[in-house]
């Protein structure tokens, strides 16, 4: 069966700690550099704090957890890359990067509407010893390639051979939770099927409170988005060019 | 057959055009692409059979269940334990990036004295010598543990003293113990029975406590909702974390808490909005209003707001008399949903901040936060698994790093119910390690071990039949075999839990309102975490985004 593996993350259980950067970090073998800054930096899991612009009591805030969105249709990255090292898994939805194939020209970080997309620098390095605290499932990526977030692949691949192990073909979504979604404290980052209709995450996904970042462009992101304040749903609007409707919204950028 | 120039350039022409319909550029471009990304100075991961062990954080006193997994031996990666009955499932940023501590190039691998290199038997001649020459002072930053034990017994046996470091979340417990006489070590928060929570500044959505216990409570019964069964209510002057999350933030002028707390408890008094009587704040609600900046009929709506929605309790970053006092007004000591005793039995320790004049030496274990200087002109030997720069201290003597070394722990310093858990030593150091124990035993060797004392507290909790364990399952002790199959559990990460407390069996009676505290800034993580270095994984966090600042006098 083909799955559409999506995320639908409730904004107001967002605290903004930070421990879903951390654990993507470590689970995808990212480095730390002292070199790298916000700009240079790699964080395939990036949470921006955004408020509503106003001060004293009036004020609010909100965080908004941002990755590769994964989109379904016309994919942007997919489009631009002149090396097919990114492209969308027929089976299951999710957008691969292959470092493999990459040859850094970047056209798909300026394609990304999301931002969602990095640049490796600098050759990966981590202190003396440290190497052995790498995740033996994910490859280390060298400079000159992007990176982005693939929905903790490897831990796909994990459950995909556990499931072969007992004769199935088709994985326990028990099994398959990204590194991300496993960290949440609060669980407002929730993984699920969207392809399945009786999967809680695709019927969130469909609720009235639910919007996906930059819809018009159509290109139908996998990541939805769930807020019951106005101004949050109404910011997402503003970054679709409606600015007008939020005037005092501001997003403070990772 | 002569070969003109015109010959050779429609061959060159031919042979480019032709080049390009084969495979061999786009191969030799791919393959190249693919050795470039593996060179041989690119670190790959150490390969090897991968297992997931259970056990607890050990990184600070809460003790979040914690799953490792460990790939050839190593840690590579942590994530929190769903089933643990206090954490439920979550663990602090900070916890995430633990595994590559002991990697830190901070990591205090040698001996040193006095900024110069030594060695393990200089330092214990060192040591054993001044142990007969006077009084020793052992001063523990994680009382409670088994190896706090064994600190203890040696300080008593050696005439000398035990006192202990506490935190900020231990210490906003103490004008309880002043007024009841019941120890902070026994008592906690119950949380979970509140429906209004006040906040005094503490970070309860942000680190404070158990991560995982207050937030997910926050979700489940506040998250989201404009009149939420959890009143979270953020007294604080700058917008945190918490306060961005709170259903109600009241800005108050920095170190103002306890004027407000004062202003709060007048009006409680002179509107008669409670029942319990207490003494009057000698505050007036205009210089409350004057203080905290807000104005006298805010702080009158605000008592109102607070009593509107009990059982309540309020929270105090740190030791405050005049936020305790007004939990005492507001009946929220000794009730449920307040501040509760969850043990009959504990122990009262004394605080390291008093001078220490008759020592010998001081032995500061590596559990004390880095930047405790301790008040004395002794000798001091302090253990510690990371050096974080200018220390007083004579002897700085490695201990063991995270997962290095067996411990147990106790309960958290905010929880209302006692719990017990163990956390093997999983790891193989990676220096030349010893903890304070150990040290201790080689000059005593009548001393019990840690291993030792595990045992004894395990049979403890075996033949006190009360209680369950929390794995995978929850089992009544009652109902296990014998020791070591209730043993067993507890070294494969489960976590024993106590009863529920009895709130009635915690009484204080202040005889005239407290004088007002000395302003606490409000801090989220350097209270709790005694290392001076923080995990590569986090310095990146506060380097490569805007999300957070870094705490300050940690290094990266």
């Amino acid at each position: 069966m083909t799955a559409r593996y999506g995320m639908v993350i409730d904004l107001d259980r967002c605290t903004g700690c930070g421990s879903c950067m951390m654990a993507c970090a470590s689970e995808n073998n990212v480095p730390s550099l002292p070199q790298a800054s916000a700009r240079t930096g790699l964080m395939p899991m990036l949470v921006r704090k955004v408020s509503n612009g106003l001060e004293g009591t009036a004020r609010r805030e909100a965080f908004i957890p941002i990755m590769c969105m994964h989109c379904e249709h016309d994919t942007p990255c997919v489009k631009v890359c002149p090396q097919q090292a990114v492209e969308v898994d027929k089976a299951t939805g999710i957008v691969m990067q292959m470092p493999q194939r990459c040859l850094g020209c970047r056209y798909c970080m300026t394609a990304c509407p999301y931002h969602a997309r990095y640049f490796n620098w600098w050759d990966p390095s981590w202190p003396a010893g440290m190497e052995k605290s790498l995740n033996p499932g994910v490859a280390v990526r060298m400079r000159g390639v992007v990176e982005k977030c693939n929905l903790c692949h490897a831990r796909l691949h994990s459950a995909k051979e556990k499931a072969a192990a007992v004769g199935k073909r088709e994985i326990d979504l028990a099994d398959y939770v990204p590194a991300c979604v496993e960290a949440c404290p609060t669980g407002a980052i929730r993984f699920g099927n969207l392809a399945d209709k009786n999967d809680p995450v695709s019927q969130e996904a469909r609720s009235s409170d639910a919007f996906r970042l930059l819809a018009r462009l159509g290109t139908e992101p996998k990541v939805y988005y769930k807020s019951k304040e106005a101004w949050v749903r109404a910011l997402a609007e503003s970054q679709s060019g409606k600015a007008s409707e939020v005037q005092h919204a501001e997003v403070q950028h990772g | 057959m002569k070969v003109t120039r015109r010959d050779l350039l429609v061959w060159s022409a031919g042979a480019a055009a032709g080049l390009l319909v084969t495979p061999v550029p786009w191969k030799l471009l791919d393959d190249t692409s693919i050795w470039s990304q593996n060179w041989p100075w690119i670190p790959q991961p150490t390969r090897g059979p991968v297992e997931v062990k259970q056990s607890s954080c050990t990184l600070c006193p809460n003790g979040c269940g914690m799953k490792v997994k460990m790939a050839a031996g190593w840690p590579v990666g942590l994530a929190g334990v769903s089933s643990h009955p206090i954490s439920r499932g979550a663990l602090c940023p900070l916890g995430f990036g633990a595994h590559q501590l002991n990697w830190h190039p901070q990591r205090l691998r040698t001996v040193r004295h006095r900024a110069a290199p030594s060695t393990w038997s200089e330092a214990r001649a060192a040591f054993a010598k001044a142990c007969s020459e006077g009084p020793v002072v052992i001063i523990d930053g994680y009382p409670g543990r088994a190896s706090s034990s064994v600190l203890e017994t040696f300080a008593q046996k050696r005439g000398g003293s035990y006192r202990v470091v506490l935190g900020s979340e231990t210490r906003a417990l103490a004008p309880y113990e002043t007024w009841s006489g019941v120890p902070t070590s026994a008592l906690g928060y119950d949380l979970e029975n509140a429906q209004t929570i006040v906040s005094f500044g503490a970070p309860l959505l942000d680190g404070w406590g158990t991560p995982g216990r207050f937030t997910r409570l926050w979700v489940e019964r506040a998250a989201g909702s404009a009149s939420p069964q959890l009143r979270l209510i953020q007294v604080e002057a700058t917008f945190s974390r918490t306060a961005a999350r709170s259903w109600q933030w009241v800005p108050v002028r920095s170190g103002a808490e306890s004027a407000l707390a004062g202003g709060v408890a007048r009006v409680l008094l002179e509107e008669h909005l409670v029942s319990a009587r207490g003494p009057m704040p000698p505050l007036t609600l205009a210089e409350a209003a004057n203080q905290t900046g807000l104005s006298a009929d805010a702080i009158r709506e605000l008592a109102r707001t607070i009593v509107a929605r009990p059982p309540l309790v309020a929270i105090a970053t740190d030791n405050n008399p005049a936020i305790a006092a007004l939990n005492v007004l507001l009946g929220a000591v000794g009730t449920r949903g307040g501040i509760v005793r969850r043990s009959k039995h504990a122990e009262k320790y004394v605080s390291a901040d008093a001078v220490i004049p008759s020592a010998r030496a001081v032995l500061i274990d590596a559990s004390v936060p880095w930047d405790f200087v301790a008040p004395t002109d002794a000798e001091v030997f302090r253990f510690a698994a990371w050096d974080g720069g200018s220390s007083k201290a004579d002897w700085l003597l490695p201990a063991p790093g995270f997962l290095e070394e067996l411990t147990d722990v106790p309960t958290a310093p905010t929880s209302a119910l006692e719990t017990y858990a163990v956390a093997p030593g999983l790891v193989k150091p990676s220096a030349e390690v010893q903890n304070a124990a150990q040290l201790l035993a080689s000059i005593d060797s009548t001393l019990t071990t840690p291993e030792e004392i595990i045992h004894a507290r395990c049979a403890d909790l075996f033949r006190g039949r009360s209680g369950t364990v929390h794995s995978q399952e929850v089992t009544p002790v009652a109902t296990f075999a014998s020791v070591q199959k209730l043993e067993e559990q507890l070294w494969k990460g489960a976590v024993w839990v106590g009863e529920a407390p009895h709130p009635a069996s915690l009484r204080c009676e202040p005889q005239e309102w407290p004088a007002s505290a000395a302003a606490v800034p409000s801090d989220t993580w350097s209270t709790t975490w005694p290392a001076p270095v923080l995990p590569s994984l986090a310095t990146k966090l506060y380097r490569e985004s805007s999300l957070r600042e870094a705490p300050e006098k940690r290094l990266a």
